[in-house]
C-alpha cells in the first residue's frame, strides 16, 4: 500500500503543478470565445509568442467586441485533445491549435463537433467547413532577410539554421536563399536543420559549426533560432537578422540582430472573428502576407545605420512593394531552391 | 577542408561535456544497482538553478565569475538532493526504479520549467563563462583549437574521468559501490550497509546530472528554456550502456556521439545531397547499431542493476 501510494504521488505530482494556462478576461453570456493551445510558451520569443500577441493585438483593435481568450500551453498533441473538448464544452467560438502537429486532432474534433470553429497552421489545405487553416508565405520575409545578408557579408559565406524543412520554415529558408542570390549569387549558403523546433542548444551548435567554418552572417527560424542567435552574439564579428522581432529586444538581438520579421496573426485572428461571426466557420485557408498585413518588419536602430546603407534600405522598400503589389507572383520560384546546389 | 576538420574536432569536446558529466553520474548510480531515468529531470533542474543565480545577480547583463561558479555549486547540490530524493523512493520504499525514474524525469522537467517562468520568464540568455586558450598550448596548430581553447568547465570534466575511474576501482567505496550493485546480498553479509552505499552513489550521480545541466545553461548554450535539455538525459543513460559501465570507455561512447552530431552538421552544411532526416538520426542510429552488436554488456552489467534489495527477504 506504502509503496504504491509514493508511486501515485510520483507519477500525479507534475501534472498537478506542470498544468498551466491563463485566461485574459471573464467570461459572459454575449462574448466571443477564443482559446489557444500551443506546444511552447506563450513567451518564448518565437513560434507561440507570435499567436498570443496577435490575439490579445487584435483582442486589442476590436475593443467594440467582448471577446474572452484563454491559452494552454505545453500542450503535446496526444495531451491537446482533453483541454480542446473542455474547450469546446465551456462554449468556446473558436479553438485556434497553433501548429501543423495538431491537424489530426483537429480534424477529428471538427467532426465531432461541426459547430465549434476550429484553425490550426500552417498549412495551405482547405480543412472541413468548420476548420480554417492559415499559411504564412514567409518566403517573402525569407527573401528580406537574405537581401540584407547577401549584401552586408564580408566573408561570402551565410549561415541558416533551419529546424525541419517543411511548413513555413521551408519557405522562409528558400526565400532567404533567393534573397541572398539575388544581391551576392557568389555567397556560400550553409543550410543544416536539426530536426526540431526547440531544441535551442542543438541550434547554438550547429550555429557554431557555421561560424567556424566562416560565416559571418547568420539567420534561423522557429522558436530555437534564439539558441543559434546566442551563439552567434560569442562572435565578434558575426551578425544576425531574425525571423522575429522580440529577437530585436533580447540582450544579444540589440547587439547583432541587424533586423527582423515577424507574423502578424492579428490581423488573421481579425479576420477569423469577423467571418464567424459572419456565419463561415471554416472551409478556407487564410494567407499571411506583406500585402494583407500578415508580416512585419522592422530594423534594430542602434544598427541600422552600420548596417544597412540606404541603397540597402531602398531595395528593401521596393521588395516590400512589390511584394505588396503582386503576392502571388513575386516568389512562385521558392520551392525550386535546392541545397545541394549551393 | 583542414580548417573544416578542425573546426568539427574542436567542437567535439566542449559538446561532450554535458553528456560526459550526466553518464559518469549515471554510471555511479548503476554501478550501485539503481538505474535512474529521471537524469534528464535532474538536469533540467540544474539548468535551471545554474542560469537563474547569474541571471538574477545581472539580470542577464555582465556579473563576476563567482555568480557563474555558485551557478555550479548550486546545480550540483540541487542535483545532490534530486539523488537522495530518488534514494528516498527507491531504496527506502523500494518502488520500481524505472517508473520512479519517468516520475523524476517528469517532475524535473516540469519543477524547472514552472519555477523558470515564476522567477525568469520567458526564454533569457545570461553571459555565462568564456573559453580559455591555454599560453603557448594553444597557439600549436590544430590541437591548439582541438583540446586547448575551451571553457574551464570542459577541462575539468575530462579531469573527472580518470579520477571517477580511480575512485571506482581503486577505493574502498568503489570497491563497495561495486558490490552492491553486483551482489548486494554478499556485500550485506561482508558488513556493507547497501542501502547507505547506494544512497551515496545516488547523491554522486545527482550531483553530477545536476553540473551536466548547469553546464548547458551557463556554459554551451548560455540560456535557459524549458526545453533545453531535449533527451539528452535519456542519452547520458544509453552512453552508460553504450560505454560498460566504464568511464573511460563511456568518454568514448560521449566523444563519438558528439562527433556524429558535428559531422551530420557540417554534413548538412556542406550543401552534400542527403536527406537531412537521416542525416539528424546518425548519433542516434549509431549508439543503437553500436548497442546491438556488443555483447560484452551481458558480462559487464551490474547484476543486481534495477533490484531493490531487501535484506529481510532471501532471493
Amino acid at each position: 500500500m506504502k509503496k504504491l501510494l509514493v508511486l501515485a504521488l510520483v507519477l500525479i505530482l507534475p501534472f498537478m503543478i506542470f498544468a498551466q494556462g491563463g485566461s485574459e478576461t471573464a467570461a459572459d453570456d454575449d462574448t466571443f470565445r477564443i482559446a489557444l493551445i500551443v506546444e511552447n510558451t506563450i513567451d518564448d520569443k518565437g513560434w507561440c509568442q507570435s499567436m498570443h500577441d496577435g490575439i490579445t493585438q487584435a483582442i486589442a483593435e476590436m475593443g467594440d467586441k467582448n471577446i474572452e481568450y484563454s491559452y494552454s500551453e505545453k500542450m503535446l498533441p496526444v495531451d491537446a485533445g482533453s483541454i480542446a473538448r473542455q474547450y469546446v464544452a465551456q462554449g468556446y467560438d473558436l479553438i485556434i491549435a497553433h501548429g501543423a502537429q495538431y491537424k489530426n486532432l483537429v480534424l477529428e474534433m471538427a467532426e465531432e463537433y461541426p459547430d465549434v470553429s476550429f484553425a490550426f497552421g500552417t498549412s495551405s489545405e482547405i480543412g472541413p467547413a468548420n476548420v480554417f487553416t492559415y499559411m504564412p508565405e514567409s518566403e517573402e520575409t525569407g527573401y528580406i532577410n537574405g537581401i540584407i545578408a547577401g549584401t552586408d557579408t564580408t566573408s561570402d559565406i551565410i549561415g541558416l539554421v533551419g529546424p525541419v524543412d517543411s511548413g513555413d520554415a521551408a519557405r522562409y529558408n528558400r526565400g532567404f536563399v533567393l534573397g541572398v542570390q539575388s544581391v551576392n549569387p557568389d555567397a556560400k549558403i550553409l543550410v543544416a536543420h536539426t530536426g526540431s523546433f526547440s531544441d535551442y542548444v542543438k541550434a547554438s551548435e550547429v550555429a557554431t559549426s557555421q561560424l567556424g567554418n566562416g560565416a559571418d552572417m547568420l539567420t534561423g527560424s522557429s522558436q530555437q533560432a534564439i539558441g543559434a542567435l546566442r551563439a552567434t552574439a560569442e562572435s565578434p564579428t558575426a551578425m544576425w537578422v531574425g525571423q522575429d522581432l522580440a529577437q530585436l529586444t533580447t540582450e544579444e538581438g540589440k547587439a547583432k540582430c541587424i533586423a527582423a520579421s515577424a507574423y502578424n496573426y492579428a490581423a488573421v485572428v481579425k479576420e477569423l472573428v469577423t467571418k464567424i461571426e459572419a456565419g463561415t466557420l471554416g472551409g478556407e485557408c487564410i494567407p499571411m502576407n506583406f500585402a494583407n498585413g500578415g508580416f512585419v518588419f522592422d530594423y534594430n536602430a542602434d544598427l541600422k545605420a552600420d548596417w544597412v546603407s540606404p541603397e540597402l534600405e531602398t531595395m528593401i522598400n521596393d521588395t516590400i512593394a512589390s511584394f505588396q503589389a503582386d503576392p502571388d507572383g513575386t516568389l512562385a520560384n521558392w520551392a525550386d531552391v535546392d541545397y545541394s546546389t549551393l | 577542408m583542414l580548417d573544416i576538420i578542425t573546426n568539427m574536432l574542436s567542437m567535439c569536446i566542449p559538446f561532450s561535456v554535458a553528456l560526459l558529466l550526466a553518464s559518469i553520474g549515471e554510471m555511479f548510480n548503476q554501478r550501485a544497482g539503481v538505474f535512474n531515468l529521471g537524469c534528464e529531470g535532474v538536469m533540467a533542474m540544474g539548468a535551471f538553478v545554474g542560469m537563474l543565480i547569474p541571471f538574477l545577480a545581472g539580470h542577464g547583463g555582465p556579473v563576476s565569475e563567482w555568480y557563474n561558479v555558485l551557478g555550479f555549486v548550486a546545480a550540483a547540490l540541487l542535483g545532490a538532493l534530486f539523488g537522495l530524493f530518488f534514494g528516498l523512493i527507491t531504496v527506502t520504499f523500494r518502488a520500481p526504479q524505472g517508473i520512479a525514474g519517468i516520475g523524476l524525469q517528469m517532475f524535473g522537467v516540469g519543477t524547472a520549467g514552472t519555477l523558470f517562468r515564476h522567477f525568469v520568464g520567458g526564454t533569457q540568455s545570461i553571459p555565462g563563462i568564456p573559453d580559455i586558450e591555454i599560453p603557448l598550448l594553444s597557439k600549436i596548430p590544430f590541437l591548439g583549437d582541438v583540446f586547448f581553447s575551451h571553457n574551464i568547465m570542459a577541462y575539468l570534466a575530462y579531469i573527472l574521468v580518470p579520477v571517477a575511474w580511480y575512485v571506482l576501482f581503486k577505493t574502498y567505496w568503489g570497491l563497495k559501490v561495486r558490490a552492491v550493485g553486483t551482489n548486494p546480498r554478499a556485500a550485506d553479509s561482508m558488513g556493507i550497509n547497501v542501502s547507505r552505499t547506494r544512497y551515496e552513489a545516488l547523491i554522486v550521480g545527482g550531483a553530477l546530472a545536476g553540473l551536466a545541466g548547469a553546464y548547458l545553461s551557463i556554459a554551451q548554450a548560455k540560456m535557459f528554456s524549458d526545453s533545453l535539455i531535449s533527451g539528452r538525459g535519456f542519452i547520458a543513460v544509453a552512453l552508460v550502456y553504450f560505454g560498460h559501465w566504464h568511464p573511460v570507455q563511456i568518454m568514448g561512447g560521449a566523444l563519438l556521439f558528439t562527433f556524429a552530431q558535428t559531422f551530420q552538421t557540417i554534413v548538412q552544411s556542406m550543401g552534400i545531397s542527403f536527406p537531412y532526416e537521416l542525416a539528424v538520426m546518425l548519433p542516434y542510429v549509431l549508439v543503437i547499431v553500436v548497442l546491438s552488436f556488443t555483447s560484452r554488456n551481458q558480462i559487464t552489467a551490474p547484476t543486481a542493476l534495477g533490484k531493490p534489495f531487501n535484506r529481510e527477504i532471501r532471493t
